[in-house]
């Protein structure tokens, strides 16, 4: 093929790309920066997986990641003590231990691209892979994917109640402080 | 499967057809305004409004803020850019005119489309700038809100092709269009299409009660980018929408990419003219009925179309 | 030498490109300059931007207070280049301290547009030089290379970084204790009335306190002028008005803050189309007036922005005089029921229910339509009251003005608020520190000496 050099180009980049963010991850001294790493980690990942021949797998991956790593980057924020998250901080604790679990993580993780012994002819796409998507949903992963979807769903509605405007103590609008305790303690408004 | 010749020629007509989109949008709304504020439109002056307005950003030095990110601040824009790139590249102009047809074309205008809010946020939180910061906040409210009914309706286009591919539906549609089998289909994708470019009525991060959000420590050429990718991204989401629901390239008389361009257009001006024509909403209400009537709508379009399909 | 040769001549073919584009123009408008100051919105030559960041030239129309003239070099200095300041005295006859002494001056006779147009070329084009910065360009709070990482404190992160201490927690509406952040907003910002500074506690997009500050404009000496719109209001504190001058201009101001209001909502065409009409409101366009306000209603102008937000009560306002505000919680309170000449012509006070701030939308566009409606008909008739008058605004008399009745009540009205709500309730209450600061006593105290 013509064009073998520019996908095995792009593998590369790919590549190289998810594991450059992945160590700026840990190296960064912003948490939103961190993120936006991890998810520039995934998108290269999702690349990887488009060239491996899962289109559908590999975009769906790009997708979700969008929205969890803005929640993420988000949360992060919210719950360290670091206004909005542009002061510098450490990313780690125990910074020897942190490194060497890090290169010992990845050295076991990425023992198998050497060690196995992986297929090598070329694999041909299917024609009809969102047909064959679609069989495998409600065929034989009927009840996994099925189960997950309730799930979701019944979070889906949790999430909106949860935040509905009529809560328990009152209006959301005008505050809904539980009562004290001690009804004597009861602050005058 | 249909595809331009070469790759390098489709990025380059899709760099033109985003310049050139850009350039349209400017124009268009210059004119909408003034037939709304009911001042004459000049046309010479109109049309080479776009170029100087360019001109005078590129002139303007570029500021700071005390310590943004400067990186995040940079990229931002330009992410915007690619994004709206790829949104515009999914679009086929004609049965066998398209930058790019993957198999999943869908995922992939949907993927271009949920990136946009990690633009918007890294726009407002890198520039250090309180006003910009909630900016960013609201848009991520508002993007994590509209996702939903905007998958799902557009999804539901995909019932009738039994595919994912955009030439696919389009060429579903050659019958009957997608507007009129799913009426709900189009609304819900007009409004979800205007939160997720933050045009007009659901132009929250970018507010004039924020004075400018997002964009309140921009100039110069950032500013110029800034406001270019959301143009580009208007139009991409105008274009997906005449393929998915307007039939695209269907049409007597005239040919195919013709229909496509009149069809885009005619989307652009109804977007356009709600944001000359309707007041902002809170972005507490449109939190609310995102997830409480635009969702269920958004469902019980894809069971109703799902069930004529499977009658 | 070639390469810099072709850099130069495109940045000058730029610039010629550029010198055809209107002007961005950030305008801050002092006492007297609010109207005139609002009417370049209608030039084409010129677009009033939001934000320094976005302006190339600053605009000083009228006399701005010395009070706020750091924040005015502030804002001077967040204009990136090339930039250029123009001083547009209308009555005032000096420029606020520390800004550029040789500030382009618009003579009163002349088109303020072309000047500024000019001006903005001559910069462009390198003819003159852009403004040096007027501040000193050092960090008001020394931080840098203190601490570990740099960060001016101790712990991982700790001192006060760029300025701003550790978020300090606090008590939320919901009783959470989240993250407080400190902000003052104005005296420039763009969708309040200059001189109004809002120091705010958010947390979040919430607004936890709010606290608004007196009127700068009150040490004004008998050196500033009123705006057009608001000299038949002070005149008729002293002497019988025609109520046909009057009544046009409280339509007029009336008009002029609807079109304030649609700004804030993102709607700069319809803004200019009611800026027009608010320009040359006569008692004939009374129908014109009236359409436009069925329109505005059809798009929701009033109901998705202010349906609900910035209720005041009618308990809270009784007595207090602020005219639409009250008028717009149900109370009929209006200070042209004691004028006999008035009565005479049949004047009612147009009362709606709710005071919220789609009430007060309604309420002012109704007067405006019933304003001009009144001058219609009021031929040569002149007010018989003097000493006390009823300004778009509420009761005005010498030393008491609307805005410093409504003062106390805003930190509770605006507890609790999402920031755009905040900005809309701001805005529907249409506060005019100028008109405060013109009848204040140590004004009025100095006219009389």
């Amino acid at each position: 093929m013509t064009d073998s050099f520019l996908v095995d180009a792009v593998f590369w980049l790919f590549a190289a790309g998810a594991l450059v963010t992945a160590y700026r991850i840990f190296r960064t001294d912003s948490m939103v920066r961190a993120a936006f790493y991890l998810l520039a980690s995934f998108a290269a990942v999702g690349g990887v997986i488009v060239l491996l021949g899962g289109e559908f797998l590999g975009m769906v991956l790009i997708l979700m990641m969008a929205g969890e790593m803005l929640i993420m980057a988000i949360v992060m924020v919210m719950y360290m003590m670091n206004p909005a998250g542009l002061n510098p901080m450490w990313m780690v604790h125990q910074h020897r231990v942190a490194v060497a679990a890090g290169i010992l993580a990845f050295a076991v993780l990425a023992a198998p691209a050497f060690l196995v012994d992986f297929p090598d002819q070329a694999n041909r796409e299917p024609a009809t892979a969102t047909a064959q998507l679609g069989e495998e949903l409600l065929g034989n992963s009927m009840l996994v994917f099925e189960t997950a979807g309730v799930a979701l769903l019944a979070t889906m509605v949790g999430a909106v109640a949860i935040t509905s405007r009529r809560g328990r103590y009152g209006v959301a609008d005008d505050g809904s402080e539980e009562p004290a305790m001690d009804p004597n303690d009861a602050e005058v408004a | 499967m249909s595809e331009f010749p070469s790759p390098q020629l489709a990025v380059i007509v899709i760099g033109a057809v985003m310049v050139a989109a850009v350039y349209l949008v400017t124009v268009l709304e210059r004119l909408v305004g003034s037939v709304v504020a009911g001042t004459p439109w000049q046309l010479r002056h109109g049309l080479a409004f776009p170029l100087r307005a360019a001109a005078l950003l590129l002139v303007q030095r570029r500021g700071t803020t005390e310590r943004p990110d400067a990186a995040g601040w940079a990229s931002a824009p330009a992410l915007l850019t690619a994004l709206a790139a790829v949104a515009l590249a999914m679009v086929p102009l004609g049965a066998r005119l398209a930058a790019a047809d993957p198999k999943t074309g869908f995922v992939v205008f949907s993927a271009a489309i949920a990136f946009v809010m990690i633009a918007v946020y890294l726009h407002g939180w890198s520039s250090n700038s309180a006003l910009a910061l909630h900016g960013a906040y609201r848009y991520a409210a508002q993007a994590l809100s509209f996702q939903i009914p905007f998958l799902l309706a557009t999804l539901a286009t995909a019932l009738p092709a039994r595919s994912l591919s955009i030439v696919d539906i389009v060429t579903a549609q050659q019958p009957l269009w997608n507007v009129v089998r799913q009426p709900l289909g189009l609304p819900l994708y007009l409004i979800a299409g205007l939160a997720v470019s933050f045009w007009g009525p659901l132009n929250l991060p970018d507010a004039a009660d924020l004075a400018g959000g997002t964009s309140v420590q921009d100039s110069g050429v950032a500013r110029l980018l800034w406001k270019g990718a959301r143009a580009a991204l208007l139009v991409a989401v105008a274009a997906m929408g005449a393929a998915a629901f307007l039939g695209g390239w269907w049409g007597p008389w005239l040919p195919g990419p013709i229909w496509t361009v009149l069809k885009t257009l005619i989307l652009l001006l109804v977007l356009i003219a709600a944001g000359h024509l309707l007041p902002r909403v809170r972005i507490q209400r449109f939190v609310v009925v995102a997830w409480v009537v635009l969702i269920p709508l958004a469902l019980a379009n894809i069971f109703v179309s799902g069930a004529l399909l499977l009658l | 030498m070639a390469g810099r040769g072709i850099r130069v001549g495109l940045r000058q073919a730029l610039a010629q490109l550029a010198a055809g584009a209107p002007v961005p123009v950030f305008a801050v408008a002092g006492a007297g300059a609010r109207e005139r100051v609002a009417d370049l919105r209608l030039s084409r030559e010129i677009e009033l931007v939001d934000e320094p960041a976005a302006a190339q030239l600053l605009l000083i129309g009228g006399l701005v207070p010395d009070v706020l003239s750091a924040p005015l070099a502030a804002v001077h200095d967040a204009m990136p280049g090339p930039r250029c300041t123009v001083f547009w005295p209308l009555g005032a006859s000096t420029m606020p301290a520390l800004m550029v002494p040789h500030a382009v001056r618009i003579p009163d006779s002349e088109d303020p547009v072309a000047i500024i147009v000019q001006a903005q070329r001559a910069v462009l084009t390198g003819i003159r030089a852009s403004d040096p910065p007027l501040l000193p360009d050092v960090d008001p709070n020394p931080w840098r290379g203190i601490g570990p990482y740099g960060q001016g404190g101790s712990g991982m992160t700790g001192g006060t970084p760029y300025g701003r201490p550790m978020a300090e927690l606090g008590p939320d509406r919901d009783g959470l204790r989240l993250d407080l952040l400190p902000l003052a907003i104005g005296p420039f910002f763009p969708r309040f009335p200059t001189g109004l500074i809002v120091e705010v506690t958010m947390a979040g997009d919430l607004v936890v306190e709010a606290a608004i500050a007196g009127s700068p404009f009150a040490a004004l000496g008998a050196d500033a002028t009123a705006r057009r719109g608001l000299q038949p209001f002070l005149r008729a504190l002293s002497e019988p008005v025609s109520i046909a001058e009057l009544e046009v201009a409280r339509a007029r101001d009336h008009l002029r803050w609807a079109a304030g209001t649609l700004l804030t909502q993102g709607l700069r065409a319809l803004a200019a189309r009611v800026l027009r009409l608010a320009r040359s409101a006569t008692p004939a366009e009374a129908s014109a007036v009236a359409s436009l306000t069925r329109h505005l209603e059809l798009v929701r102008v009033p109901q998705w922005s202010g349906a609900g937000i910035g209720c005041l009560d009618r308990g809270l306002l009784a007595g207090l005089g602020v005219g639409p505000i009250g008028r717009a919680a149900g109370l009929a309170e209006d200070a042209r029921t004691e004028d006999p000449s008035y009565m005479a012509l049949g004047f009612e006070p147009v009362v709606m229910h709710g005071g919220d701030a789609a009430a007060r939308w309604r309420l002012r566009m109704a007067e405006a339509v019933q304003s001009l409606e009144l001058a219609g008909r009021a031929g040569a008739r002149r007010t018989r009251t003097t000493g006390l008058v009823e300004s778009p605004r509420g009761r005005l008399a010498a030393g008491d003005a609307p805005f410093e009745r409504l003062r106390p009540l805003l930190a509770t009205l605006l507890a609790n608020l999402e920031w755009g709500d905040a900005v809309t309730t701001i805005v529907s209450l249409d506060l005019d520190l100028e008109e405060a600061g013109l009848v204040s006593s140590s004004r009025v105290g100095a006219e009389a000496a």
